[in-house]
């Protein structure tokens, strides 16, 4: 038993690890209250999108010495923004549009980041995360964004709930609607941002619609769904980090394994949809 | 979810690993000790015009001026402040390639980028290492290895000791005065010269370190660049962030772990990080250990206003830096 | 960018719950409605028929308000559709996400939100209001459940419920009858009555001709333009049923009578502008 303590403790006595670890908490815990939302409504693909059409914002803030996080959230927010209005005309399909600025915006990225001339460490930790690089200064800076989303959700939690099950009534009942729509989007951005350096661009799609995925496998209730989640998010970032300490791989690709395991183990030997909830109906 | 993205994802993975080779070419491409250059021809100048060089690095550029002079038109491939690791070379630098008589490179691997570059300008000039003739280290002793097995890596390192770059004079002398018969007095004298400041450097800098007590004679940097240093300034190299050759790879959690606890465990005073470098991972590491952060300039020269616009004031620099760093 | 919360319309009791003026609605050279114009009274309970792609639905997102007509107007006692609450549409069953995670009781609460207004979670009072509403349409044991584990009629009711707890003084059922058995639109229709009672305004768009003559005071037949409004023994002759259906009906003489078919089935083609 102490043998598992003492494995259990090795990698905490160093700072940087407990930071990661605090990082890759943050990240699994929010990810998968704004997943909910986006499992729900089909907006992986979105999801994907904004990831990565916010690399432009964080090379230019990189190019211009400023903190990746801010030139990663200017860029979010307009763009989540940006693509709502655009989801709004008619002439080409959503699906489209996305992918067009999808590709050209992540295209941008890259290349604005090649005037640099030799690149290479700095786009991988763009693109995959850099967790065990992570500050006490970005850290305050995540858990403040995963704070004020949280506190967001929250305080919408029932507006949101209606707009993603049924727009129609939202309209009937008169909620704003395009405001609702835009926050939504927002969320998810700054989720999103809140991510990066823990996953990177090219993963944290990842984070938010596996724990989520996983979690409505497993509940009938949207509160249980996000708790669930959460939970799942937490645990596959905890594990994932140690993997990557012990078995010497990277730490957001070990992340993102482990919770793609743990919708696997869900999908296979978990209860089937609805199996546990209605044991558990009958038995009441 | 679509297929674009993991594709893409995985495509960027794909070019990202295959261009950011770091140290690790092919082994025929590397010679750590050869005893001779490749037979040049001469090449044919008209009267006024110069031989037109091209030399990678900032370094490797200074030392083969200081031997030209000019009766060379000489260019640099990697610009001041660009870590040669890894370089991207862009469709100018084919045309640079191309235009140019002779190449003179680091070697030992330093430039992974060069071959294909070489093979695209498809000019057929002569690219010449001017480490040819150093007896090189091999890059980091891992746990486990024995110094002197066969190894698929080199230390490329070798211009922080001037004994090197005295080396590297011969060859680029030999070399430019086959090119360049006609020049051949020019450059031994201009080698000789150089030679004798070398020699004067080493001099300084050696007494410039000389304030550092044995026990504060351990280095920490930032990826594994000062072994040829340390071995003739008889410092030992205690660890690095990036325990390998090249800065574009990634250590990992226990790599940092390992060397967080041998930086508190010897009283490291400094990590020293090349001016090249991204410090960010450094800096983390050097506040959670409770060491200094020092930047040298151990890739490249500064640009001309800087504090290191060529060689002689690099090293200089450099030690001065560390002495402040690790001594008294 | 509209602001941010509607305000709110005047909502005049005495004005007539439904005004409709020349409401057109065309895009991309389509015309969904032409020139639609009828009043109704409080109470009335109307049943909208037409063919496929008629334009039933569109006709309800416009009263709603989802839809903005390309010329004329609304008017929902009196104000614009905007700014009322009272008006509850009920969907297709077909429209609905039955594998959202809610409950019977979280569908009805939606009903509610206006009256908890922002920032606010629901009370005990606003339980109970639910479950009065449950109660009226006797979903109450069932309220735990997950929506997708209701039978359709079940489901209908569950939606009624939310009218009914949302306040609706208008509500707009689009095709609730269908794929229903007897006995549970029966029981839908003993809600609508109740409703109809309480003086609540009902439109129901409906395939179910026989169904629409018997329960219903009035109808309003419709084929992109109203043909017709009036008590069902005035709107169902041949001619009217003839101009409105066209080449989409078939009547059959049995006996006395006749008997009438129709396309009943697939609500696609009617061209919807979102």
């Amino acid at each position: 038993m102490s043998d598992l303590l003492s494995w259990l403790a090795e990698p905490m006595q160093y700072a940087f690890m407990a930071r990661g670890l605090l990082a890759a908490v943050i990240v699994g815990v929010i990810c998968p209250v704004l997943g909910a939302y986006v499992v729900l409504r089909g907006m992986a693909f979105f999801g994907d999108a904004l990831a990565h059409i916010i690399l432009p914002g964080v090379v230019i803030a990189y190019l211009l010495g400023w903190p990746l996080g801010v030139g990663a959230l200017i860029t979010g927010v307009l763009a989540a923004i940006g693509i709502g209005a655009l989801s709004q005309r008619k002439e080409i399909k959503e699906d489209t549009a996305m992918g067009v600025i999808f590709a050209g915006a992540f295209a941008l990225g890259i290349a604005l980041l090649s005037t640099q001339r030799s690149y290479a460490v700095d786009l991988s930790h763009i693109l995959f995360g850099n967790l065990l690089g992570v500050s006490a200064g970005d850290l305050w800076l995540m858990a403040a964004l995963a704070a004020v989303v949280f506190l967001l959700v929250v305080a919408f939690y029932k507006e949101f709930l209606v707009l993603s099950f049924d727009p129609v009534l939202a309209v009937t009942l008169r909620l704003p609607v395009t405001f609702l729509k835009n926050l939504l989007l927002v969320l998810i951005a700054v989720v999103i941002v809140t991510s990066l350096q823990a996953v990177g661009v090219a993963l944290v799609l990842a984070m938010l619609v596996t724990p989520a995925a996983s979690a409505y496998l497993l509940t009938r209730r949207l509160p249980t769904m996000m708790l669930l989640g959460a939970a799942l998010g937490a645990a596959g970032s905890v594990v994932g980090l140690y993997l990557s300490f012990y078995a010497n791989i990277a730490s957001g690709p070990a992340i993102v394994l482990t919770e793609t395991l743990l919708f696997l183990l869900v999908l296979f030997v978990g209860p089937r949809r609805g199996l546990l909830w209605r044991r558990r109906a009958t038995e009441a | 979810m679509r297929a674009q993205s993991p594709a893409l994802a995985a495509l960027w993975l794909t070019a990202l690993l295959l261009g950011v080779a770091g140290c690790a070419p092919g082994p025929a491409d590397l010679q750590p000790t050869t005893d001779a250059l490749p037979t040049l021809a001469a090449v044919t100048l008209a009267p006024g015009d110069r031989l037109r060089v091209l030399a990678t690095t900032s370094i490797v550029a200074d030392v083969v001026a200081a031997v030209g002079g000019s009766r060379l038109d000489l260019t640099s491939l990697v610009p001041a402040g660009v870590d040669p690791h890894a370089f991207e070379p862009t469709p100018q630098d084919v045309r640079q390639v191309a235009d140019a008589q002779v190449i003179f490179e680091n070697g030992l691997g330093l430039e992974a980028f060069l071959g294909d570059l070489v093979k695209s300008a498809g000019s057929g000039a002569p690219v010449i290492s001017v480490s040819t003739r150093i007896d090189a280290l091999p890059a980091g002793l891992h746990p486990g290895e024995e110094s002197g097995a066969a190894h698929a890596e080199w230390d490329p390192h070798v211009w922080l000791d001037p004994q090197n770059v005295i080396l590297w004079t011969r060859t680029i002398e030999e070399a430019l005065s086959a090119l360049d018969p006609q020049g051949a007095p020019a450059y031994a004298k201009g080698a000789q010269a150089y030679r004798l400041e070398l020699l004067a450097l080493d001099t300084e800098v050696e007494a410039l370190l000389a304030a550092i007590p044995d026990g504060q004679r351990r280095l920490v940097t930032d990826h594994e660049e000062f072994g040829y240093f340390a071995r003739r300034y008889e410092f030992e190299i205690v660890g690095a962030v990036i325990p390998a050759p090249s800065a574009a790879a990634e250590p990992s959690a226990r790599e940092l772990a390992a060397l967080e606890t041998i930086i508190r465990t010897t009283a490291v005073r400094a990590i020293f990080v090349s001016s090249v470098v991204s410090p960010a991972l450094a800096r983390q590491v050097a506040d959670d250990a409770g060491a200094r952060l020092v930047t040298l300039y151990a890739h490249s020269l500064s640009d001309a206003a800087g504090p290191a616009p060529n060689y002689l004031e690099l090293m200089r620099l450099n030690a001065r830096l560390i002495a402040e760093a690790l001594g008294g | 960018m509209a602001e941010l919360f509607a305000r709110p319309a005047p909502h005049d009791p005495a004005a007539p719950p439904v005004q409709v003026e020349g409401v057109s609605l065309a895009y991309d050279g389509v015309t969904a409605l032409r020139d639609v114009t009828f009043n109704l009274a409080a109470g009335a309970r109307v049943a909208v028929v037409g063919p496929n792609g008629a334009g039933k639905s569109t006709l309800f997102k416009i009263m709603v308000g989802v839809l903005r007509p390309t010329s004329g107007e609304v008017r929902i006692y009196g104000g614009s559709p905007g700014g009322h609450v009272c008006i509850a549409y009920v969907p297709q069953r077909s429209q609905v996400d039955w594998t959202f995670p809610v409950s019977v009781a979280d569908v009805v609460m939606m009903g509610r939100i206006r009256a908890m207004g922002l920032f606010r979670w629901p009370t005990p009072e606003d339980w109970r209001h639910v479950d009065a509403a449950l109660l009226r349409v006797g979903m109450l044991e069932l309220r735990g459940r997950q929506i997708g584990e209701l039978s359709g009629g079940q489901q209908q009711r569950v939606f009624l419920a939310q009218a009914l707890a949302q306040g609706a003084e208008l509500v707009l059922l689009d095709e609730p009858l269908s794929g229903l058995d007897v006995p549970s639109q029966e029981a839908i229709f003993s809600i609508l009555d109740e409703l109809r009672a309480s003086g609540v305004t009902t439109l129901v768009a409906t395939h179910d001709l026989n169904l629409a003559a018997e329960r219903c005071d009035q109808i309003l037949l419709l084929n992109r333009r109203l043909v017709a409004l009036g008590p069902p023994a005035a709107v169902f002759t041949r001619p009217l049923l003839m101009e409105a259906y066209g080449g989409h009906m078939h009547l059959v003489p049995e006996g006395e009578g006749v008997i009438i078919l129709t396309d009943t089935c697939c609500d696609g083609e009617e061209a919807v502008h979102e």
